[in-house]
C-alpha cells in the first residue's frame, strides 16, 4: 500500500516542479495581458485592463473568434454524424475488421496534422474545393472524428448489452430501441465528446493555417500571424480570452462526463 | 451463432461504418495519395525522383532533416523521462489530489500551442521571467529564445501531457495488488516500479513514446516563434517551401520524407515492443 497511499517527499518535491513547468507559461501569459505597458515584460511595470479592452474591441481578433467558434460547431456537428453509427457498429455488431475500422478511423490522430494540412491544399484543388469554407470543414472534421469515435466507444463498450436485448425481447423495433434506450445512454457521451472535438478544432493550427482564407481566418490563425510580426500584450489579453471560453468548456466537459475519463481513453 | 445471423451482422456493421469510412478515404487517405503523386510528378505529367534527390542530396536540407530527429528523439526521452512520475502518481492516488494532477495534465493540453509558445517566450526573453531573476541575484543575463535548448524545453511542456495520459490509462488497467504483493515480500518502492510496474505498463510507454515522436516531428509553431536563423525543422521547411517559395512538388517530397522517418519510427518500435512481450 505504500506506493498507492503515501506519496515520499522526493515524489512532493516533484509533483511540485512539474506543476510550476506546466502551469507557469500559461499564468505568465494571463499577468502579461493586464500589463499596463505597451511592450512585453516580465514582470510587467504596472497593470490595467487597456489591452482587454482593445482586444475585445478589436475586428481583427473578433472575427477570428467567431470563426473558430462556427468552425468548431460545424466540424464537430458533422464529425458526431459520421462517428455515431460507426461507433455503435464497432461496438455492438462485432462484424469481420470491425477492430481495424476502428484503427482506421483513429489513425488521423497520428498523421502531423501539418502534413495532412498540405496533402489536403493540393487535393481539394484538384476536385475544386481549393479555397473554399467547405475544404476548411472537411479538413477539421478528419481532425476531430477520431476523438468522437474514441468517447463514443469507449463509453459505449462500459454500457450492458442487457439492456437493449431486454428491448428488443420485449418486441421494441431495432429504430426505437435505438432512439430510447441506445441514444439516452449515449447522451453523455457524444455531448462530451463533441466539446472536446470542438475544443481540439478550437486549437487547431495547421490545417487553419493553410486552408483558411482573409474571411475564415481562425483565432489560432491569426494569434500566429499577430506574433510572427509583433511582440506585444495584444496577444497576451486575446490569449486570456481564448482560454476563458476554453476553461468554461472544460468545466461543462467535467459536469458532464468528469475529466477522469479522460485519462482512461487515451489509447 | 449461425452463419445467415452472422452475416447480418456483417452486413449492417459495413453499413454503418460506410459514412465515417468513406469520408476518411475521400479527405484523409486521398490527399494523402494526390500528395505522393505531386512529388514524383514532372512538368508534363512522367514521374521523376528529381524532388527526392535534391532533397536528400543537399548537405542542408540533411542537416535539417537529422536536427528534426535529433530535437524530436531528445524531447520525446525528456518527456518519457519526466512524466513517468507524474503518471504512477496520477494512477495511483485517489480523491482531490487526483482531480488535480488531471487538471494539471489536461489544462495545457487546452491551451493552444501558440498561446504556450508565447508563454515561453515571456519567460526566456530579454526582458523577461529568467533574466529578471538573474538581475535580482547580480547576475549576467541571457536569452534561451532562438536555441535549441529553449525550443526542446517549450516542446517538452507542449507534449509532455500526451505521454502522461498515454501512460496513465495503461497504469489504470493494473491490478494495485501487485505492487503490494512486490511490497510485501520485500521489494523496495523503485524495485517495484523497475522490475513490476513499468514491464506491465510497456504498452503505454510505447503508444506515448510514438504519439509525441510523431508530433514532435511535425511540429513547426515553436520553431517558427521561438527559432533563429541557426535553427530550422522539416515541417517548418515544408511551410515555407509552401507559403513563401510556392514550390509545391518540392514541398511534397519534404513532407512524404517527414511522413517517412514517422513510419520507420513506428514500426521500429512495434518491432522492439513484439520481442519484449515475446521475452
Amino acid at each position: 500500500m505504500k506506493i498507492r497511499s503515501r506519496p515520499g517527499s522526493l515524489m512532493v518535491c516533484y509533483l511540485a516542479v512539474i506543476s510550476v513547468f506546466l502551469l507557469l507559461p500559461q499564468l505568465i501569459v494571463v499577468v502579461v495581458a493586464f500589463s499596463e505597458a505597451s511592450f512585453v515584460s516580465f514582470p510587467p511595470p504596472g497593470y490595467s485592463t487597456k489591452w482587454m479592452v482593445r482586444v475585445l474591441s478589436d475586428p481583427s481578433f473578433m472575427k477570428p473568434l467567431w470563426n473558430s467558434v462556427v468552425l468548431g460547431l460545424s466540424a464537430s456537428i458533422m464529425a458526431a454524424a459520421l462517428a455515431l453509427p460507426a461507433s455503435l457498429a464497432i461496438v455492438r455488431h462485432r462484424f469481420q475488421g470491425a477492430r481495424a475500422l476502428q484503427n482506421f478511423l483513429l489513425s488521423p490522430l497520428s498523421m502531423p496534422t501539418l502534413i495532412l494540412a498540405i496533402a489536403l491544399l493540393f487535393f481539394l484543388n484538384d476536385i475544386g474545393l481549393g479555397n473554399t469554407y467547405a475544404g476548411l470543414v472537411f479538413g477539421h472534421v478528419v481532425v476531430v472524428l477520431p476523438y468522437l469515435v474514441r468517447t463514443i466507444v469507449a463509453v459505449y463498450s462500459g454500457t450492458d448489452p442487457r439492456i437493449e436485448e431486454a428491448a428488443y425481447t420485449l418486441g421494441a423495433k431495432p429504430l426505437s430501441t435505438f432512439w430510447f434506450i441506445t441514444l439516452p445512454m449515449l447522451r453523455p457521451a457524444i455531448f462530451a465528446g463533441g466539446m472536446f472535438a470542438f475544443l481540439v478544432s478550437f486549437d487547431e493550427v495547421a490545417v487553419a493555417l493553410l486552408l483558411s482564407n482573409a474571411s475564415s481566418i481562425t483565432l489560432p490563425v491569426s494569434i500566429l500571424t499577430y506574433l510572427t510580426y509583433n511582440y506585444d500584450p495584444a496577444v497576451a489579453a486575446i490569449s486570456v480570452i481564448k482560454m476563458i471560453i476554453v476553461v468554461l468548456a472544460l468545466l461543462v466537459l467535467e459536469r458532464f462526463y468528469g475529466l477522469q475519463n479522460l485519462t482512461m481513453q487515451s489509447r | 451463432m449461425s452463419r445467415p445471423r452472422s452475416m447480418r451482422q456483417n452486413a449492417r456493421g459495413y453499413l454503418l461504418t460506410f459514412p465515417a469510412f468513406a469520408f476518411l478515404v475521400v479527405f484523409f487517405v486521398g490527399p494523402l495519395i494526390v500528395n505522393l503523386f505531386e512529388s514524383v510528378k514532372n512538368e508534363d505529367g512522367g514521374l521523376t525522383y528529381a524532388q527526392y534527390v535534391r532533397a536528400l542530396g543537399d548537405a542542408y536540407y540533411l542537416e535539417v532533416l537529422g536536427d528534426t530527429i535529433v530535437l524530436s528523439l531528445a524531447v520525446t526521452i525528456a518527456s518519457l523521462v519526466l512524466g513517468y512520475p507524474l503518471a504512477i502518481a496520477i494512477a495511483r492516488s485517489r480523491g482531490a489530489l487526483k482531480s488535480f494532477l488531471i487538471f494539471l495534465v489536461v489544462t495545457p493540453l487546452l491551451i493552444n500551442v501558440v498561446v504556450r509558445t508565447f508563454g515561453w517566450m515571456v519567460i526566456f526573453g530579454r526582458s523577461g521571467f529568467i533574466n529578471a531573476i538573474l538581475k535580482l541575484l547580480d547576475l549576467d543575463t541571457a536569452t534561451l529564445t532562438g536555441t535549441w535548448t529553449g525550443i526542446g524545453i517549450a516542446m517538452v511542456q507542449v507534449l509532455l501531457p500526451f505521454m502522461v495520459l498515454s501512460i496513465a490509462s495503461t497504469l489504470e488497467g493494473i491490478d494495485g495488488e501487485l505492487e503490494d504483493a512486490a511490497i510485501t515480500l520485500g521489494a523496495t518502492p523503485l524495485k517495484t516500479i523497475i522490475h513490476v510496474i513499468f514491464p506491465l505498463s510497456l504498452q503505454g510507454v510505447i503508444t506515448g513514446t510514438l504519439l509525441v515522436f510523431a508530433l514532435s516531428m511535425g511540429s513547426f509553431v515553436t520553431v517558427m516563434l521561438m527559432g533563429s536563423n541557426s535553427t530550422m525543422v522539416l515541417p517548418l521547411l515544408v511551410y515555407q517551401q509552401l507559403n513563401l517559395a510556392s514550390d509545391w512538388p518540392f514541398a511534397a517530397a519534404l513532407g512524404n520524407i517527414l511522413i517517412f522517418v514517422v513510419l520507420i519510427a513506428t514500426a521500429l518500435q512495434l518491432g522492439l515492443a513484439k520481442r519484449g512481450v515475446r521475452r
